[in-house]
Order: structure tokens, then sequence, then C-alpha cells
């Protein structure tokens, strides 16, 4: 090593590199290989598990290749369509519920010390709970239709988005919230120009978490108490002994979260232009 | 309400500021202050003398131990009193823009006179091409400008800044020191201001208010001897020097007690590492 540095001159020297000579062409090749690596990693894992299927090293009574999934008759039939419709519509209402009331929640007991004091061991109790084990309670509480599956996701996601908007609010840093009160702002405005904005960053960290809950959930809640749905098409599989049925399932509700969670992650891009979403350095 | 022969009285204020009655800190007092209508106040002191602290008791966001501070305000005026804080807080979810507008909208002002006074300041203080920028894009300077057009812009009785150019390099110090000194001249608003610079202190300032080492009383309150309108070119004359040397004197006792504390801490730090 001391050898190497002493055929270097003493010199360390700062230059332009192609993100600082050219950063049109360097984002371009950056988001190619972000692309490349998005798709390339999902897509050998796949490709993997298909040679599986072809050189039988993975038991095809049991599981489905990839290939089996994507031409499942399945897949083109209007039934499984109107399956995917019913679990989305589940997910979408108990995701706004649950997030709504959770984000009211959460900036009431961010604001309000005597409300914390009031209900926060309470829900911090009722958060632990494992939600699936009220399923019996949720539907003596709302009768055998839609009701108790999307109470269960509302209140799941509920606890998710409650508690980070909550700690959210209450971690907006005081020097801000002197500085409106500087200028005489009341609690609304302090609310509206200072709390608000200031937790919405973390609010939507919470939501994005709460978004791949809300599938988690809508997966689980159909297993057990439902008819139709994904999680009852799962389930069917199962008992059906139709591994490809369960897989279609599977891999729906996966690309589900998926394209759920980044619709919540571009919201959350859209409502808070000021937070720069990728903070990581450029590294060469 | 009695009437008020001078804008800020403070009279016997003190604070402690105690989490638990165990460790409490005495930060600040007894401190007495008159400050009249319209006159330029600077504060200087060690650090954590309690300048701050005094600050926003005036400011009305924190209430003193004891003692009292009286201010008189024109009912009328929404904004009486606006703030310049040591740390900008200015708000990063807000553009430049926004966040000049800010005092403005809290103060219920229409939008059309808004719009007017924002841009107004945006000009002023040489914002108006980032007026649609997010803090996070500037340069310190330029937050700091923006924070005082902030404070200005509601129109204020009373303008509180503490430290406001502390962070910033000399040339710049000075640009937005004479720029102050233009805007105060011209609409002689009543000014509390907290510097750790003596030189500016006495550029600015009607009265210069040196305070003792924690907690904060005043040790001497002494009149600026330089004739206004004053130039830039005042920091080279002679006498300027002489006062400054003068108040040097005064100061440099109380910094020397605060360091001497600040070592005897290090020290007891220093000798329970080796223990
Ligand atoms: N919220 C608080 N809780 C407890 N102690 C505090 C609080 N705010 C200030 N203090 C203490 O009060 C003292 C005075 O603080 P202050 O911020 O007023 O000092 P300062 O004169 O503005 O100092 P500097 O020049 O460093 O800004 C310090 O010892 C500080 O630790
Ligand atoms: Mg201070």
């Amino acid at each position: 090593m001391k050898g190497e540095a002493q055929t270097d001159r003493d010199l360390l020297s700062r230059v332009p590199t192609l993100a600082d000579t050219n950063p049109r062409k360097y984002n371009k090749r950056r988001r190619l290989i972000e692309t490349f690596l998005a798709v390339g990693v999902p897509g050998s894992l796949i490709a993997l598990w298909q040679l599986g299927f072809h050189y039988e090293w993975i038991d095809n009574r049991f599981y489905a290749s990839p290939w089996e999934i994507v031409s499942s008759k399945k897949l083109r039939e209007a039934e499984l369509w109107s399956e995917i419709w019913t679990s989305v519509q589940r997910m979408l209402k108990g995701f706004f519920a649950g997030s709504l009331l959770g984000v009211l929640l959460g900036v009431l007991m961010g604001v309000s010390r005597l409300l914390r004091a009031a209900l926060d061991s309470l829900l911090t109790a009722l958060y632990t709970v494992p939600k699936l084990a009220l399923i019996p309670v949720f539907v003596t509480l709302f009768g055998f239709g839609d009701l108790p599956r999307i109470a269960l996701i509302a209140v799941t996601v509920f606890f998710f988005v409650w508690i980070s908007t909550m700690s959210a609010i209450m971690g907006v840093e005081d020097g801000y919230r002197e500085a409106a009160l500087s200028f005489g702002a009341n609690k609304w405005q302090i609310f509206r120009h200072v709390l608000f904005p200031g937790a919405l960053p973390q609010i939507f960290v919470g939501l994005r978490i709460a978004a791949g809950v809300a599938v988690l959930m809508l997966i689980g809640v159909e297993l057990v108490l439902a008819s139709d749905g994904l999680g009852a098409l799962i389930e069917k599989g199962r008992t059906l002994f139709l591994p490809e049925l369960t897989y279609v399932g599977i891999a729906i509700s996966a690309l589900l979260g998926l394209t759920f969670t980044y619709l919540v992650r571009i919201l959350g891009r859209v409502l808070v232009p000021w937070a720069p979403e990728d903070q990581t350095p450029n590294q060469n | 309400m009695r009437k008020h022969s001078c804008k800020i009285e403070a009279i016997e204020v003190e604070k402690v500021f105690s989490a638990d009655s165990e460790d409490e800190v005495h930060a600040l007092g007894p401190l007495n202050l008159q400050v009249q209508d319209g006159e330029f106040v600077c504060l200087v002191g060690p650090s954590g003398c309690g300048k701050s602290t005094f600050l926003r008791i005036v400011a009305g966001l924190l209430n003193p131990t004891t003692g009292r501070v009286d201010i008189g305000i024109n009912p009328e005026n929404p904004t009486p009193i606006s703030m310049v804080f040591q740390d900008y807080g200015i708000y990063p979810w807000k553009t430049v823009e926004g966040n000049i507008r800010f005092g403005l909208e809290i103060s219920g002002i229409s939008k059309s006179r808004t719009k007017e006074v924002a841009d107004h300041w945006l000009e002023r203080m040489d914002l108006t091409a980032f007026a649609s920028s997010y803090p996070d894009t500037l340069s310190g300077g330029m937050r700091q400008r923006v924070a005082i057009a902030r404070a200005l812009a509601v129109e204020p009785e009373i303008l509180l800044m503490d430290e406001p150019f502390a962070a910033l390099d000399a040339q710049l110090r000075q640009l937005l020191q004479d720029e102050l000194l233009t805007i105060w001249q011209k609409e002689q608003r009543t000014v509390l201001f907290v510097t750790h610079s003596l030189e500016e202190a006495i550029v600015l300032g009607d009265r210069v208010i040196v305070m003792s080492s924690r907690p904060g009383k005043i040790v001497l309150d002494q009149k600026v001897p330089f004739e206004r309108p004053r130039s830039p070119e005042l920091r080279a004359q002679s006498d300027f020097n002489e006062f400054k040397n003068e108040l040097w004197l005064c100061l440099k006792g109380e910094v020397e007690h605060y360091l001497e504390r600040v070592n005897s801490v290090e020290g007891k730090i220093g000798s329970n590492n080796e223990g």
C-alpha cells in the first residue's frame, strides 16, 4: 500500500463526474439502472422458480410454477376480476375509513395533553390485540355482510395511522410553533400553518405502512370470513386441491399491495413537495 | 389602562426554569429596563445569560417567574410585536413567498393587500427570483432575509431580533445591517436587538445594554454617542473604537466569569473521567 501511495502525488483532486457535467445523461442512466434492478431482481427470482419446475426441484403437485399462474385459465374468467374488484372495494373502504379516523384522532391526541392522558394507554393496549381474534365480536356487532370485514381492515389501518400521526404532530419542533405564536396565531392557525404541514411527511410514512397492512388484513379477513374475494379464492384453491388457484390469488394480492403502496407514495410526493423523497447522496 | 410613558418596561423580571423543583436554572434577572417608543436597543452578554429568554418573555412566548413586563401597543394593530429567531424559524414547507405572507395571513389582512406587501418585501430583500423556492434550496443568508422580511412585513410596532445576523459572513452581515438601519430610520419602530458583536450593537443601536453572566442582570446601559443617520464608514472612526473598547472592558469581565464557569465544569468532567 505504502509503495503505491508514493508513486502517486500527494494530491487530492475534486473533479466533476458525469453527474455534474451532464446531469441529464447521468439521471437517464441512473434511472435505467434502477429500473433494470427493480425489474431484474424479481424477474430472475421468478425465472429461478420456473427453472425449479422445469428440472423438477420443486414438487408440482403442491406448488404452481410462474408460467402456470400466468397462463391460468382462471385469469381469463370474468369471475376472477369480479373477485378482485370485490376485494379492492373492501380494502379501499377499510383503508379510507381507518386512515381518516387515524389522522383525526392522531391529530387531536397530538395537540391535546388531556386527550392523550385519557386515551393513550387504552389505545396502546387495543393496538396489540390481534385483530383477527376480534372476528366474532365484529360479526356480532356488524352482522354478516361486508361491514365486519371492512371494519376489521379499518381498525387495523387506524392504529398504524393513529400512532404515526400522533407522534408526528408531537414531533413538530417547538421553534416552529413559537414562530407562529409570536405572530399571534390562534390554535387553528397554528394547526393549519405549522402542525399539520410539519407532520405531513411523517403521516405519509404511516399511511404507506398502513397501505401494505390493509392488503395483509384484507386477505386474512377473506380467508376466514368470506365466500368471495381474493382471500376466499386462495382458500378455495387449498380446499379443492388446486394450487394454481391459490397461487393466482397470492400473486394478485402481492401485485395489489405493490400498486396500492405505490399510489399512496405518489400521493405523498404530490402533497409534500418540500421534502425531497430520495435523499440518499449520490455515490459513485 | 395605565398610561405608559415608555414602549417596553421591565420591572424586576426574573426567570427560573425548573423541570422538576430539583434542578432549577436561574436564567435571568432581576432585570429592570425601560425602552422608549422608536428606540433601538441592543443587548449584549455572555452566552446563556438569558438574552433569548428575555426576548421570549417580551414576545409573550414565556411568562416571567417574578416581576412584570409592560408593553404599550396600539390595540388596533393585529401584529404589534414580531420576532426574528436565532435559528430563523422559517417554515421548510412554505415557499419563500409563503413564508413572507405568513404573518399577514395570520392577521387576516385581505388577499390583495397581502400579495402587494409580500411582493414589496420580496423585492426589497432581493428574493423575487426565489419567490416559489422552498427554504431548503436557499443559502443561509437568503433564509435569514426571508425571516427578516417575514417579521417586517406585518409592520410591527416592536421588532424583536435574536442574533439575526450571527450565522452570516461579514459582508452579508454588513449589508443587512445597513438595510436594517435604512428600514428603521424610515419607519422608526422600537427594536430590541440581541447580538454577540459589540460593533454591530454600536452601529445599530441607540443604546447598548451589557448583561452579566447568568442569571443575566444589566451591568451597563450606555447611550451610543454617534449621530444618525449613521453611515457604514462609522466603523472606521477612531472614537468608534474607543467606545467599543469601553464597552468591551465591561463585557470582558462577564465573559471571563462565564468562561471560568465553563472551565470549572470541564475540569470536573475531566477529573470524573480520570476517576
Ligand atoms: N426551556 C428551557 N428549559 C430550561 N432551561 C432553559 C430553557 N431555555 C433556556 N434555558 C436556560 O436558560 C439560560 C438562558 O438561556 P438563553 O437562551 O436565554 O441564553 P442566551 O443569553 O440567549 O444565550 P446565547 O447567547 O447562547 O443564545 C441557559 O442557561 C439555558 O440553559
Ligand atoms: Mg440566545
